[in-house]
C-alpha cells in the first residue's frame, strides 16, 4: 500500500512538473505507468530491456547496444524484438570480449540522442523490465545528461531484485553470483542460453520475469505497483 | 546474422523435426511470429482456446494430454508438441492439457502452421494424422537388392500360349518362329500345362511319335507356378528344388508370363541363394554349423541394403527352412527312410516367415499313425539330431519346449486334431495363451497332405466360431502398445515410465495377434501376417484403412527392429529387440508413436468386433 501511494505521488508530481524539459514520449510513459499502477501485470504491456556497455561505471563507460522485446498479454513477442547499436567515443576496447560488439559494428550506429529517442518511443505505452535494472537506468540517465537534459527519474521492474527478495524471504544465504541472470534462470529450470548479446539477454530477462510472476501467484494477481522500482 | 533475430529460439527450433527440414529463411520467419509463454504448475491446466488454435511447442517443462474422461493420451516434454490435432481436423479440442512441471512454451499461430503445411511437404506429412502416408514413404525399398527384387521386374511383357487341342507340329512351328524354349498351354484362358523343348524331345521324338500328336498328350500338366509378387529369389529356390527351368507366372488362374532359368541367371546370382546352395552341398554337421555362421552376415547385408523388413524375414526363413531340410536329409542318410509318412512343421516366426536375428526354433511332427516303440525311437533320433543341430547353427532351443524332439509334440494327425479341437472348442484363455503359436503353422518337410488335412479341419473349426475367437481376442488384448516417449523413457498407457521397449513383443507381436484373430475368424490359410492382411482385404473381412495402417505399422516397427539390430551388430553388442528411446531421432519417435496408436486403435476394433465390448 505504501509503495503504491508513494509511486502514485511521485509519478503525479513528475507528470505535472513542466520545468523538467521532459521528452514528449517520456511524459506519455509516465502517464502509462500511473494509470496502470493498480492493474494486474497481465493487463500491462511490458518491454524487457538489456544494454551492453563498455564497462560498469555509468560516469566513465558508454552504451554500445540496446535490445528490447515486448511482453503483451503475458506473452513474449519475438516479432517486435529490436536491437540497436550506439555510436561511442573511442573504441570498445577490451569490453568486446564481454558483449561481442566490435568497432566496425558501430559504423552505422545511432547517436546517443537517436538511441534515447528511439527507446522512449518504444516504451511510451510499456513498462521497462531489466535484470539489475539500476545499472541500465543509470546509464540511460547519464546519457540524458550528456545530451543536455535533466537526468529524470526512471522506473523499471527488476528481475534481480525480485529474486533477491524471494531468496531473503526464504532466509537463504546469497552467494556471489547467485543473482546473475543465468543463475536465477537455473532456479526456475529455464534453459541456459550461451549466445550473449543485448537481445538474447532481454529475452532471457523476459522469460525469467514470467517464471517469477508465476511462482509469486500468477500474472492476474500481482499489480504493477508491487513490482515497480524507481531510480 | 541480423541482430534483431533471437539466436536461442532459432538454435532450438532448427534441431526440431519437422522444423529442421525447413529452409533457413522460412525457419527464421517462424521464430519471429511465435510467442512465448510460461506455464506454472499452480495453474494446473493450459487454457487451449479452440477459437484461436495454435501449435504449442514445449521449450521446457512437462505436460500431459488427457481426454475429458481422464484417459492419458500423451506426456509431452522438451521438443514435443500439442494442440495441433484441432488445426488438422478443424474440430474443437476437448482434450485437457495438464501442467506437470513449470516450463516455457512457444506458440506458433495457426496461420503460420497452415502456411508451412501448404508449402512444405515434409512438414505437412509430419503433422498429418493420415499417418499411413508418412510411414509408407519411410519403408520404401530404396535399393533393388537381388534377394528382394520381384518377379515382375524381370518377367517379359509378352506371353505366347497354345491351346491343348493344337498339334505338336503347330506348337513346334510357333516355338521356332518365336524362338521360345517353352509354351504355356491354356484352356479357355486358364493355365492347364506347359510344353518345353525337353517334352518334345523326351515325350515325342524319343518315343517315335509324330507331330500329329496333340499338345495335351505331351505337355506337363499342372506345372509348378509362381505369383507375380514373388521374389526373384523365391523363383530361383523353386526351380532348384524341383529341378525345372521354366516357371509360369500366374495371377489367379490366368497365366501372365513365364520365367526361365536364363532370366534368373541374367538377373545375377544372389547371396542368399549362394548360402542355400552351400547348405544343400554340406555333408556333415560341422560344415553346416560353419556355413550357418554366415547367416548373421547375410541378415546384416540385407539390413544395410535397406530391404523391406517383411522381405528380409522371408529370405531369412527360407534359409532356416533349407537348413532344417538338409539336417533331416543328413540324419535320414544314417537312419534310413522313415517308417511312415510324416510332416515337419514350423510354428511361430518360422511359420509366419518373419524370422529375424535371435529367433528361436518352434517345430513339431505330424505322424501318419500311432508309432510302435521302434518307430518312436526313429523319430526320437531324427528330431533330437535336427533340433540340437539347429541350436548349434544359431537357432536356440525353444524355452517353452515346443519342439519336434519333445514327445509331446510328435503327434499323429488324429492327436493333432484332438489337441486343436480342445483349444478351439473349450477355449480356456490361459491354456490358449500358450497355444496361439500353433495357429501360425507351416509345413517345412515331408508329407504335405498330412498338413493340409490338419489345416483344413482347424480352419473349418475356427471360422465363425464366436466363442473361440472371443477367447483369442481376450488374450490378444492383454498386452498393449506404449503411448509414446517422454524424455528418455517409454511412456506406458497407465502413465508409468520404463527405460526401453521391446519392439517385438510390444509392436510386431501385437499386430500378429490382431491379424491372426481376423484370419482365423474367416478361415484364411495364410500364416504370414502381411499375406493374411492382404487376404483379409481381398475378402473384405477387415476395414481397409485399418488393414493398410496395420501393414504400414508392422513394416515400420519391424524395420526399426532390424536397423536397431544392425547397429547392435556393428557395435558388436548382443543383438536384441530392445530399443532405448535416447537412440531415436525425434522424427522416428513421432512415427513409432503413430504406429503404436494404430495398434491401439486396431485393438479397440477387435474388442468391439469380437468381444462385443466398447
Amino acid at each position: 500500500m505504501l509503495q503504491q501511494w508513494w509511486l502514485n505521488k511521485k509519478l503525479k508530481r513528475l507528470i505535472n512538473n513542466n520545468k523538467l524539459g521532459k521528452p514528449e514520449h517520456l511524459q506519455t510513459h509516465y502517464q502509462y505507468l500511473l494509470t496502470n499502477l493498480n492493474q494486474p501485470i497481465s493487463k500491462t504491456d511490458l518491454l524487457a530491456l538489456d544494454i551492453e556497455m563498455t564497462g560498469l561505471n555509468p560516469k566513465k563507460d558508454q552504451m554500445v547496444s540496446i535490445g528490447v522485446i515486448p511482453i503483451i498479454n503475458g506473452q513474449i513477442q519475438p516479432k517486435f524484438a529490436q536491437h540497436k547499436f550506439i555510436k561511442i567515443q573511442g573504441s570498445v576496447g577490451q569490453s568486446a570480449v564481454i558483449h561481442g560488439v566490435l568497432d566496425k559494428d558501430l559504423n552505422n550506429a545511432l547517436t546517443q540522442q537517436e538511441a534515447l529517442e528511439w527507446l522512449f518511443e518504444q516504451c511510451q505505452h510499456k513498462v521497462l523490465v531489466a535484470h539489475h535494472a539500476q545499472l541500465d537506468l543509470q546509464f540511460l540517465q547519464q546519457s540524458l545528461r550528456k545530451i543536455g537534459l535533466q537526468p529524470l527519474p526512471l522506473f523499471a521492474i527488476d528481475t534481480l531484485l525480485i529474486d533477491k527478495r524471494r531468496q531473503f524471504r526464504k532466509h537463504q544465504f546469497l552467494n556471489t553470483g547467485s543473482l546473475r541472470l543465468n543463475a536465477c534462470r537455473e532456479r526456475y529450470n529455464l534453459p541456459i542460453y550461451n549466445a550473449h548479446n543485448a537481445l538474447t539477454d532481454a529475452l532471457a530477462c523476459a522469460e525469467l520475469l514470467l517464471a517469477q510472476l508465476n511462482k509469486m501467484g500468477g500474472l492476474e494477481t500481482i499489480t504493477l505497483a508491487k513490482l515497480l522500482e524507481s531510480h | 546474422m541480423d541482430n534483431s533475430e533471437l539466436q536461442p529460439i532459432f538454435d532450438f527450433m532448427r534441431r526440431l523435426a519437422p522444423f529442421d527440414s525447413l529452409q533457413e529463411q522460412t525457419l527464421k520467419q517462424c521464430c519471429k511470429v511465435l510467442t512465448i509463454a510460461y506455464y506454472s504448475q499452480q495453474q494446473k491446466l493450459v487454457h487451449v482456446d479452440s477459437n484461436d488454435p495454435q501449435l504449442y511447442i514445449v521449450r521446457s517443462g512437462a505436460f500431459e494430454v488427457s481426454t475429458q474422461e481422464g484417459e492419458l493420451i500423451d506426456r509431452i516434454g522438451e521438443g514435443q508438441y500439442f494442440g495441433f490435432s484441432g488445426m488438422l481436423s478443424g474440430e474443437k479440442v476437448v482434450n485437457q492439457v495438464h501442467i506437470l512441471e513449470d516450463g516455457l512454451v512457444y506458440h506458433l499461430p495457426a496461420v503460420m502452421f497452415d502456411q508451412l503445411r501448404a508449402n512444405c511437404h515434409s512438414f505437412d506429412r509430419f503433422f498429418n494424422q493420415a499417418f499411413a502416408k508418412r510411414l509408407r514413404n519411410q519403408g520404401s525399398l530404396k535399393h533393388n537388392h537381388i534377394s528382394t527384387a520381384r518377379i515382375t521386374n524381370i518377367m517379359s511383357r509378352e506371353l505366347t500360349t497354345i491351346t491343348r487341342d493344337a498339334t505338336i507340329h503347330q506348337a513346334a512351328l510357333l516355338m521356332s518362329e518365336k524362338r521360345l524354349s517353352s509354351l504355356i498351354v491354356v484352356n479357355e484362358d486358364k493355365l492347364c500345362g506347359i510344353l518345353t523343348d525337353r517334352d518334345l524331345r523326351n515325350r515325342v521324338l524319343a518315343k517315335g511319335l509324330t507331330g500329329a500328336l496333340l499338345v495335351e498328350q505331351a505337355m506337363t500338366e499342372h506345372p509348378t507356378t509362381i505369383k507375380p509378387e514373388a521374389l526373384i529369389f523365391e523363383a530361383m529356390l523353386k526351380m532348384s528344388e524341383k529341378n525345372i527351368h521354366h516357371l509360369p507366372v500366374v495371377k489367379g488362374n490366368k497365366p501372365i508370363a513365364i520365367i526361365t532359368s536364363t532370366d534368373l541367371i541374367r538377373s545375377q546370382s544372389s547371396q542368399p541363394l549362394l548360402l542355400i546352395g552351400q547348405i544343400d552341398r554340406q555333408n556333415n554337421l560341422e560344415s553346416l554349423i560353419q556355413v550357418s555362421q554366415k547367416i548373421p552376415d547375410l541378415l546384416f547385408n540385407l539390413i544395410s541394403s535397406d530391404a523391406k523388413a517383411m522381405e528380409i524375414g522371408r529370405v531369412l526363413t527360407s534359409v532356416t527352412d533349407s537348413l532344417t531340410r538338409r539336417l533331416i536329409a543328413l540324419r535320414q542318410e544314417q537312419l534310413g527312410p522313415a517308417p511312415m509318412t510324416f510332416c515337419w512343421l514350423a510354428f511361430g516366426s518360422q511359420g509366419r516367415q518373419d524370422q529375424m536375428a535371435g529367433s528361436d526354433q518352434d517345430n513339431a511332427l505330424i505322424l501318419e499313425r500311432e508309432a510302435t516303440k521302434v518307430e518312436k525311437d526313429y523319430f526320437k533320433q531324427l528330431s533330437e539330431y535336427v533340433c540340437s543341430a539347429l541350436n548349434e547353427c544359431g537357432f536356440p532351443f525353444c524355452p517353452g519346449n515346443i519342439m519336434a524332439q519333445n514327445p509331446k509334440w510328435q503327434l499323429t494327425l488324429q492327436q493333432w486334431l484332438q489337441a486343436f479341437s480342445k483349444w478351439i472348442k473349450t477355449p480356456d484363455p490361459s491354456a490358449l495363451l500358450n497355444a496361439t503359436i500353433f495357429f501360425d503353422m507351416r509345413p517345412v518337410f515331408g508329407d504335405l497332405s498330412l498338413f493340409k488335412q490338419l489345416q483344413t479341419t482347424v480352419l473349418k473349426n475356427t471360422k465363425n466360431n464366436d466363442i473361440f475367437i472371443a477367447a483369442l481376442s481376450q488374450n490378444a488384448l492383454q498386452s498393449t502398445p506404449p503411448l509414446g516417449f517422454f524424455r528418455s523413457f517409454v511412456l506406458e498407457r497407465d502413465g508409468s515410465e520404463v527405460k526401453g521397449i521391446d519392439l517385438k513383443h510390444k509392436g510386431n507381436a501385437l499386430i500378429n495377434d490382431i491379424v491372426r484373430i481376423y484370419a482365423l475368424s474367416v478361415g484364411i490359410e495364410e500364416v504370414n501376417t502381411i499375406k493374411r492382411i492382404e487376404a483379409l482385404i481381398a475378402l473384405s473381412a477387415i476395414d481397409k484403412d485399418i488393414a493398410m495402417n496395420l501393414l504400414d505399422s508392422w513394416e515400420f516397427i519391424a524395420h526399426k527392429r532390424l536397423t536397431n539390430q544392425g547397429q547392435q551388430f556393428n557395435n558388436t553388442q548382443p543383438v536384441s529387440n530392445y530399443i532405448l528411446p535416447d537412440s531415436l531421432s525425434s522424427l522416428v519417435r513421432h512415427q513409432l508413436k503413430d504406429a503404436f496408436k494404430v495398434i491401439h486403435e486396431a485393438q479397440g476394433t477387435v474388442k468391439h468386433k469380437f468381444l462385443r465390448q466398447f
